[in-house]
């Protein structure tokens, strides 16, 4: 029994000193407005180095006292990190969100509304479809910030030397990859890992699929009709034979096989560009002078029908500086600041700048305008990034990239999205 | 800082003993040393584990969701989480993962751990050292980078255990995903688990091996007991109670196990077929958004661990005493 109590004693008396340990070394985070730090979260290396220069030297000039800290964070497992963030009292005061992430943080009261400032962000001016997305029952509270359309990037020697042609359908796309695959040993035709499912719903869309429509008020998922069984065949195709990335992996870094010459073709945002042709010291690769680009070909030629990804970025209703935070995102969607993520290759928040989009290359500029044109969203539900965070869309591709039964498993997967956004 | 605990770990002082008093009946003093020694522990033990823990067991009652984290009230539902979780098939599938996950780490760890001690205490001073030193390193290497580093040797372009075998067996395994199959995806999980837990039964036990007494050991063998025979006979029963206390904590540890699982996920592999009851709970919680669901997880993964520990706890107990 004594040792017991002595034992005891012990986890008190260490706990005590840890405790102040602890307590000493926090007495930061001041709560007055002057002299406050502001931090901002960006998602992934999306917004380029000059965009996060501008808007650190821009704040701190115009807020005297005040520094802006950028903290990057990843996009995987992003919305349960901002459920923990956003809700903690050691909440960022911005935070960049997927497009189709957004509803759950503007539905549940995560964010400080944007009414009082939406005229001076830009107003009428912003994306349309992003401020949807970012508004919830007509109050906006997380405005756009940068949208990528999708486009195809392709090896021009390596197409030359298997003898094919830059595709004018789908179909065409499809059979074009395996060719390329089949002529080229070890090298992906398309490469197409299992996880990248943002560049697999074209296929379900181009064949006149849905991934969910709205019933009344229920939502009724379709990856079973038969319309888009016909993509998801397409996608299996392309991933099992045409493409030797990881069956379960990811999208991210995508552009290292393609401009090593390991992949032929490679479907991503636009911006991702610059790391094709350049790699992390900026030197030029060696595809530099070899990449070509078009929009990916819709079933019937045109431009495909593909996912319109980007970011909203809103205010943390916890944020200590409301008042700054604003100051900060107003920067973040000022012509200045938007005309730097333009002439990066990611299309504007502001529509009046979209002439802006990587002046750099005007063959891309117009490649990017032709898809962001047909660029279509997933469910318009504030449940849809429940089914995105429980990784059930990349779980369905990475099992249809090692070969399963596609009725199968799109007919599982429609229960599992039917239950979640009825939910 | 580390002198004070050590001060304060002597047994308490008994109670100062007054004069026998022949005409009283002896009165216990109310014990107040060993009271004001447990109160900051408590004070602790309440706010860090018992505060949350009441607050899990009521969220568990609630519609706790992405709204109510932000602020919005919740509204109690009694035990429609508990029914919608016990009779969620999903659940069960993922506790039995996870109990098969548990019971072949435990074993491995348990084995490879003792089969290390022992082997530490025939070997040399230098290669002790050695063995000890690359113990410490695996087991001050946190859970996640620890798995990080092993996800790159499985990996499955660029990966060692790829390029070793195709060396070895002379056929291409480059491109191999060791993750993409529930299966092998566990086999990566439970060497990564084993890996990390090994020091500390190798250590534990190696201190307790230091205790089995020479003499006793040398009687054994002077009567003809074999190597084997006197591990089993002798040294096996003065391990016996610290045996106990590792395996219960292994159990513990393996049975809740998040960081592996959840980084291991996020290299490849499907994450419905392969999740562990942990990473479930962050799941349907925070993923989700649905925190009642995941309290009442929690509290049903809770009742579980307390009853392994008490079960294990009586035991030893009774044969303590």
């Amino acid at each position: 029994m004594k040792k017991t109590l002595g034992a005891v004693a012990l986890i008190g008396a260490s706990a005590l000193v840890l405790a102040g340990c602890a307590g000493s070394s926090d007495n930061g985070g001041s709560s007055s407005e002057e002299g406050a730090e502001i931090r901002v979260w960006l998602v992934g290396t999306d917004t380029p180095q000059d965009a996060r220069d501008y808007l650190k030297k821009t704040f701190e000039d115009e807020n005297p006292g005040s520094t802006l800290v950028i903290e990057e964070q990843q996009w995987t497992g992003l919305v349960d990190k901002l459920t923990t963030s956003l809700s903690s009292n050691d909440s960022p005061d911005i935070v960049e969100m997927g497009n189709t992430q957004a509803p759950a943080f503007t539905s549940s009261g995560a964010l400080l509304s944007l009414a009082d400032i939406e005229g001076d962000l830009g107003g009428d001016d912003l994306l349309p479809g992003f401020v949807e997305a970012g508004s919830w029952d007509g109050t906006l509270y997380a405005a756009p910030y940068y949208s990528g359309a999708r486009v195809v990037f392709y090896n021009t020697a390596m197409y030359e030397q298997a003898g094919v042609a830059v595709p004018t359908t789908l179909d065409e796309y499809v059979s074009n990859g395996v060719a390329l695959a089949g002529a080229l040993p070890g090298v992906s035709g398309v490469y197409f890992p299992g996880k990248d499912w943002y560049n697999a719903l074209p296929f379900i869309w181009e064949n006149g699929g849905e991934i969910a429509v709205q019933d009344g008020d229920e939502w009724d998922a379709q990856l079973s009709s038969d319309e888009s069984l016909a993509g998801l065949a397409q996608v299996q195709e392309l991933m099992t034979k045409a493409s030797l990335a990881p069956k379960d992996g990811d999208e991210t870094e995508g552009w290292v096989p393609f401009r090593t010459e390991q992949s032929a073709t490679y479907s991503a945002p636009s911006w991702a560009y610059w790391s094709i042709v350049a790699d992390e010291d900026k030197q030029p690769t060696a595809v530099a002078d070899t990449t070509g680009y078009y929009a990916l070909p819709g079933m019937d030629g045109g431009a495909a029908q593909v996912f319109a990804g980007g970011s909203n970025v809103g205010i943390a209703a916890k944020s200590k500086n409301p008042d700054l935070a604003k100051s900060a995102l107003e920067i973040m969607l000022s012509d200045e600041y938007q005309t730097i993520l333009a002439e990066n290759g990611l299309v504007p928040a502001l529509v009046s700048l979209g002439d802006k989009v990587a002046a750099a290359t005007p063959e891309l500029a117009t490649v990017i305008a032709e898809a962001a044109a047909n660029a279509k969203l997933t469910p318009a539900s504030p449940n849809w990034a429940d089914v995105e965070a429980q990784g059930i869309m990349q779980d369905l591709f990475v099992n249809i990239a090692n070969g399963g039964d596609i009725k199968e498993l799109a007919t599982a997967a429609d229960e599992q999205i039917e239950s979640i956004l009825n939910g | 800082m580390t002198t004070v605990p050590a001060e304060a770990s002597a047994p308490p002082a008994p109670p100062p003993t007054s004069r026998p008093d022949p005409e009283k009946p002896k009165r216990r003093r109310f014990p107040w040393a060993p009271l004001a020694l447990l109160t900051p522990a408590l004070i602790m033990l309440a706010v860090f584990i018992g505060w949350p823990l009441v607050q899990l067991v009521i969220m568990s009652f609630q519609k706790f969701g992405r709204a109510q984290i932000f602020g919005a009230p919740p509204e109690f539902i009694g035990i429609d989480n508990y029914v919608a979780v016990l009779t969620d098939p999903e659940f069960w599938a993922v506790l039995g993962r996870s109990v098969a996950l548990c019971v072949v780490s435990v074993v491995a760890t348990m084995l490879l751990g003792v089969a290390i001690a022992v082997m530490m205490t025939k070997l040399g001073a230098v290669m002790r050292t050695a063995v000890s030193v690359s113990l410490l390193l695996a087991w001050a290497m946190p859970a996640l980078t620890a798995t990080i580093v092993w996800g790159w040797i499985f990996d499955t372009q660029y990966g060692l255990v790829n390029w070793v075998l195709t060396q070895v067996t002379g056929q291409n395994w480059v491109g191999h995903s060791w993750l993409i199959d529930p299966a092998s995806f566990y086999a990566v999980a439970a060497i990564i688990i084993t890996w990390g837990a090994i020091p500390f039964v190798a250590f534990s036990t190696y201190a307790a091996l230091s205790q089995v007494p020479d003499e006793v050991l040398e009687a054994a063998s002077l009567d003809g007991a074999g190597g084997f025979a006197r591990f089993r006979l002798i040294v096996f029963p003065y391990l016996r109670s610290i045996l106990l206390v590792l395996l219960v904590l292994q159990i513990i540890w393996d049975l809740r196990v998040f960081a592996q699982i959840y980084a291991l996920q996020s290299i490849g592999g499907v994450r419905a077929e392969t999740n562990t009851i942990g990473v479930y709970i962050y799941s349907v919680s925070m993923a989700s958004g649905d925190l009642g669901a995941g309290g009442a997880i929690s509290v049903v993964l809770v009742v579980i661990l307390l009853a392994i520990s008490g079960y294990w706890i009586r035991t030893m107990l009774k044969e303590e005493s």
